[in-house]
């Protein structure tokens, strides 16, 4: 009957079907008002991570700026294309892509809309390849993710010297999403800082290949687990909630990412912070007072835009008065967290 | 060469095994409601959408009702009417069961994220804190026992639930009448119809509990496994359990040989912290698996000769 082969373009036509399913928006608005136009990754707005940031700062944007802001929610990596495409088209004064994952398709869309603004989370307006385009109309609002990564690895690093942490094996871990540069920044931070504190130690590093699933950063997290390490860093959005969720419930610590993520777990020690909502603030501030600047804007730990936040711990003063230490270095230079993940 | 006794050292390790036994039962459970559906004579892809409706109101009802058993039932009923949706379009209305099974699975998509937006706005979905997620059961006694203990006996409560359901999917489809006549509507419905089996009430029941056991899956999904609801949280894993069902021959022990595969290309995949492999390599792997059994192992796979094909009554 054939149905083994119907049932497999099924499923092809599901795929393609989702994905033209996708992509609507709002719009006829009144003239003389800025209008910005936010597109998220897959991610999606609840994902109390960059996406939800990012609106975060639109939101700041529309009431202290009075600008008028839509977003759309991309539900696959096909979306990206035409949800820009759709601001831009409707004449919107700056669109917004959220992600390193929406750059080759900021850099087509702006290519095609010389006169509209972009901007883009995490990274350019790039080619297939990967290269940036440098087109005159798209900002760049890079992070220092290695700052914020480097503050929490500092606490990871002496609560292991210190014996301070469950196993007491000198194991810590972290669980990335997909191996792309703003994850690696955090773990290359973190793992550099955790060595500098305690040179015998071992920092387990996995990837869930995923920024979804729970499911599948939590099989990640339990076999660092499995591998003596009693503190994991979280750097993998919505999928990452598992490994928090793992470290509950086998009593070791976990430290979150990109917002405060106090509230996801008890394990949750620390959060690495990486401020999208003040960085799309200040791309739509510049946007409304003429002052778009087009290539990379970086915000880390000097200008307020990485850091980290103490969640459900008290942490220990000699280890509070290491991270102002080198916090206060990194700010001056004096210290330069690597964005490669150290060997 | 280090990297092969990475891959046997880890392959010794209970906890791996644990791993693989919970990534099985996940896929387990929706491969038995197809086999169900499927023998009855319904084509059913729609288990992907039925386990994520579950995972949904699973952790809508946890959160409100603070008790995951009640959340279980209300997550397997929620499973229930997306399937009774399929049954009707393609019982009643004997509409093209792939296209119902792919409407069911992109409107479980749609209607999941919709109903968070509606609900929790931008705002996290919550989480459900440990009291009200669905408990890990360690079996005294049997856990003590070395190695078998941590993989079979250590295990979340719907892990031994499936386990059950597996035994009794068997019994009920092979060694009872009710079986009987679900595989005889399922091969010839105008025989069936003829010796004075209501082959529309068969039909309906199996499809029904497909959907209740893909909604306990999604249970297990969002308030066992995990604590919160993510959209599409599910990632494919009805589609998987479609193939493991194809892969079994649609026997429940045949699914059930698939889905351990699959779990242990996602357990091993999931060290990819001391393995030192590229995780895209690893994260093939269970695919990969999947190819080599297919061609060499399994040979053909048949269906049930009705399957996919409504039934008219009275029809020659």
């Amino acid at each position: 009957m054939g149905h083994t082969r119907l049932r497999f373009l099924g499923v092809v036509a599901a795929a393609f079907m989702l994905v033209a399913a996708c992509g609507s928006s709002t719009s006829s608005p009144p003239a003389k008002q800025y209008k910005v136009g936010l597109v998220t990754d897959i991610g999606g707005l609840n994902d109390k991570s960059f996406n939800h940031l990012a609106y975060v700062g639109l939101q700041k944007a529309i009431t202290d700026l009075s600008v008028k802001g839509d977003v759309t929610e991309s539900k696959s990596g096909d979306d990206y294309v035409p949800n820009l495409t759709n601001f831009a088209s409707k004449g919107y004064d700056l669109v917004i892509g959220v992600g390193f994952l929406m750059a080759e398709a900021i850099g087509t869309v702006s290519g095609q809309f010389p006169n509209i603004h972009f901007a883009i989370i995490d990274g350019a307006g790039t080619d297939a390849k990967g290269n940036d385009l440098k087109h005159a109309n798209v900002q760049s609002l890079f992070f220092s993710e290695q700052d914020a990564g480097a503050l929490v690895g500092v606490v990871a690093g002496m609560l292991e010297k210190q014996g301070k942490a469950k196993k007491n094996a000198h194991v810590i871990g972290a669980v990335g999403g997909i191996s792309i540069p703003p994850v690696n920044h955090y773990i290359a931070g973190y793992k550099w800082a955790a060595t500098m504190e305690d040179p015998g130690i071992k920092v387990l590093i996995g990837y869930s290949n995923d920024f979804v699933d729970p499911a599948k950063c939590k099989g990640v997290a339990q076999g660092q687990i499995s591998a003596k390490a009693d503190i994991l860093f979280q750097v993998a959005g919505q999928c990452g909630l598992g490994v928090l969720q793992a470290a509950g419930q086998n009593s070791v610590y976990s430290i979150g990412v990109d917002a405060d993520q106090k509230d996801s777990d008890p394990s949750v020690i620390l959060s690495a912070l990486k401020k999208v909502d003040v960085a799309t603030y200040t791309a739509i501030k510049g946007v409304v007072n003429g002052q778009f600047k087009a290539g990379a804007l970086t915000f880390n730990v000097a200008n307020d835009g990485a850091g980290y936040a103490i969640d459900n711990f008290s942490l220990p003063a000699d280890i509070q008065t290491e991270v102002d230490n080198v916090k206060a270095k990194i700010k001056s230079g004096a210290l330069t967290p690597p964005s490669d993940i150290p060997a | 060469m280090s990297v092969v006794s990475e891959i046997l050292h880890l392959l010794v390790t209970a906890s791996l095994w644990n791993q693989v036994l919970a990534a099985a039962v996940l896929l387990l459970l929706p491969a038995l409601g197809g086999v169900i559906s499927e023998r009855s004579g319904v084509v059913n892809i729609a288990m992907e959408g039925m386990m994520l409706t579950g995972a949904f109101f699973a952790v809508v009802a946890d959160l409100g009702l603070h008790n995951p058993w009640l959340a279980t039932l209300v997550a397997m009923a929620a499973g229930g009417l997306m399937a009774l949706i399929h049954a009707v379009v393609s019982i009643r209305f004997r509409a093209d069961q792939i296209v119902s099974g792919i409407a069911i699975n992109i409107f479980a998509a749609g209607l999941t994220v919709f109903l968070v937006n509606r609900i929790y706005g931008i705002q996290d979905v919550g989480h459900a804190s440990y009291s009200e997620l669905l408990p890990s059961l360690n079996i005294p006694v049997l856990e003590q026992i070395p190695f078998i203990g941590h993989v079979f006996f250590q295990q979340n409560v719907i892990v031994y639930v499936a386990l059950v359901l597996l035994v009794l999917v068997h019994v009920v489809l092979f060694r009872t009448r009710l079986g009987l006549r679900i595989r005889a509507v399922g091969e010839h419905p105008q025989a069936a119809d003829t010796a004075g089996i209501n082959v529309y009430a068969i039909r309906y029941g199996a499809v029904i509990t497909s959907g209740l056991l893909s909604g306990l899956a999604g249970a297990f999904l969002a308030i066992g496994v995990s604590n919160t609801f993510v959209p599409n949280m599910t990632d494919g894993r009805g589609y998987i359990a479609l193939a493991a069902m194809i892969f079994g021959k649609w026997t429940p022990f045949g699914a059930f040989v698939a889905c351990l595969i699959f779990g242990l290309g996602e357990a091993i995949y999931a060290n990819n912290s001391i393995i030192h492999v590229s995780p895209y390599l690893l994260s093939m792997l269970p695919y990969l698996l999947t190819l080599i059994v297919l061609a060499g192992v399994v040979g053909r796979s048949n269906p049930p000769a009705a399957d996919g094909i409504p039934y008219v009554a009275g029809s020659e």
